[in-house]
């Protein structure tokens, strides 16, 4: 197959990746709640994906990300969307060319985006407008989503290393 | 290092990030605005197969009763059969609208628009969802939303399509409401302490109050935003919080907000926009 081709086949599968996670975050009673919170698939596809995509690609599949997540919330594009283009973009740049992608340096890629991207949540929408019991929501559910998004992101990444691995011609 | 922050990738991710913040600012602050309709009417479809796709939690029955209800349905659906064209539709509405007849029988002046809840978040504690009606059904922002047994949330964005909900649970709701039993008046606001039990606050209650566990707390209707005498649900405890030296009750709702699937929007009702003077006013 030629580069075209065969880029065009894994930015289709991550198309499609995030597609079925929008549909599986957002249908109501399908994941079950652990330790009072979902994981967030959608940042995980994101993220997974942008450690082997150049910074661009990586930009892309993180604000497209974002904005699948900013619907599912509130309607309008905001935090998740600009976030997770920055975050993505910096991703794609550093798994490039400063720390590459093994599976470790992943790790720490994943634990710093995810506690970065969950603060800025947190921040948005209850320390600046104030709401009453936000550090009881931080610790009984922000904690633990963001955990569960960290843990699911682990196939996430094997899963989207075999998509890369198929489908380029670089390294193929 | 220096040539990438002067490379056109940077220059491209920075024009980018220009345009979503510009985006992030139009969409929050223009209600209704083209970009949030298009991207909901881009999601809507993927929403509606997983709103038909979700479990239905209503309580489990027996095999004979759900023979009989099957035998029913079938006698049902062979005589509508040879009706209108658009049958389908109608009686998907007439499904959703016979669940809110007690409702609309109590309240003739009530006019509802019956949604499907099209999705919730993973995002959102306080059961805030999407319904599958905008403001081309003339669902628009404020607006009342009922579930089977009272009143739920209200309208916190619409666009053409669909509208988001936020619950009764959540700290962005404050509902003028009264104690039936007692007469005792205060504000209905989520609290994130309850809001995981399906349970909302019955907060500024004056220290005299009477409240007790079992009234059944309803809507003042003060404001004119939200109908009178909604039940908004019974009182299962009270508490004195030091921090707002006042005391409130927690509320039950009466329906499962975190399981709600099918809603009614109320779009008009007496007294909706009136300002009632409080009784202290008089």
């Amino acid at each position: 197959m030629s580069d075209k081709a065969t880029a065009f086949f894994r930015y289709l599968a991550y198309v499609i990746e995030l597609i079925l996670m929008f549909m599986l975050c957002t249908t109501p009673g399908l994941m079950p709640e652990l330790f009072g919170a979902k994981p967030a698939l959608l940042i995980c596809v994101a993220l997974t994906a942008a450690v082997f995509e150049r910074e661009i690609p990586a930009m892309i599949i993180g604000m497209v990300a974002g904005i699948l997540t900013d619907i599912g919330y509130s309607n309008s594009i905001g935090v998740f969307t600009i976030s997770l283009t920055i975050i993505c973009f910096i991703v794609g740049y550093a798994a490039n060319n400063l720390i590459v992608a093994k599976f470790l340096n992943y790790l720490l890629y994943a634990a710093i985006a995810v506690g970065i991207l969950f603060m800025l949540y947190f921040l948005v929408w209850f320390i600046i407008p104030g709401v009453e019991d936000m550090w009881q929501y931080f610790t009984a559910h922000i904690i633990s989503r963001a955990v569960q998004t960290f843990l699911y992101s682990i196939p996430f990444y094997f899963i989207n290393k075999f998509i890369y691995s198929r489908l380029n011609t670089e390294i193929g | 290092m220096k040539d990438f922050f002067q490379s056109t990738k940077v220059k491209v991710f920075l024009s980018v990030l220009l345009v979503l913040i510009m985006l992030s600012v139009f969409t929050r602050n223009v209600e209704n605005n083209i970009i949030s309709t298009t991207l909901n009417a881009i999601t809507f479809g993927l929403s509606k197969v997983t709103a038909a796709a979700t479990e239905d939690h209503s309580p489990k029955k027996s095999y004979d009763e759900l023979k009989t209800e099957n035998d029913a349905l079938a006698q049902a659906n062979r005589e509508l059969r040879a009706k209108l064209v658009d049958y389908y539709n109608v009686k998907e509405e007439n499904t959703r609208l016979w669940q809110f007849y007690g409702i609309k029988k109590e309240h003739e002046d009530y006019s509802l628009i019956p949604a499907t809840v099209l999705r919730r978040d993973t995002n959102d504690e306080f059961g805030s969802f999407t319904i599958d009606k905008g403001t081309a059904s003339s669902v628009n922002v404020g607006a009342p939303v009922i579930g089977e047994s009272g009143l739920i949330g209200w309208i916190s964005e619409a666009d053409a399509y669909t509208a988001k909900v936020v619950t009764i649970l959540s700290p962005q709701t404050s509902i003028g409401a009264v104690d039936n039993a007692t007469g005792d008046t205060g504000i209905i606001t989520g609290s994130a302490k309850f809001a995981d039990e399906n349970r909302t606050t019955f907060t500024k209650l004056n220290s005299e109050n009477k409240v007790e566990e079992g009234d059944i707390i309803t809507s003042s209707g003060a404001s004119g935003i939200y109908p009178k005498g909604m039940a908004l649900g019974e009182v299962i405890e009270i508490g004195y919080d030091t921090y707002d030296t006042s005391y409130y009750a927690v509320i039950e709702p009466y329906d499962d907000i975190s399981k709600i699937l099918d809603v009614a929007v109320v779009t008009d009702f007496d007294g909706q926009g009136e300002i009632l003077k409080k009784e202290s006013d008089e």
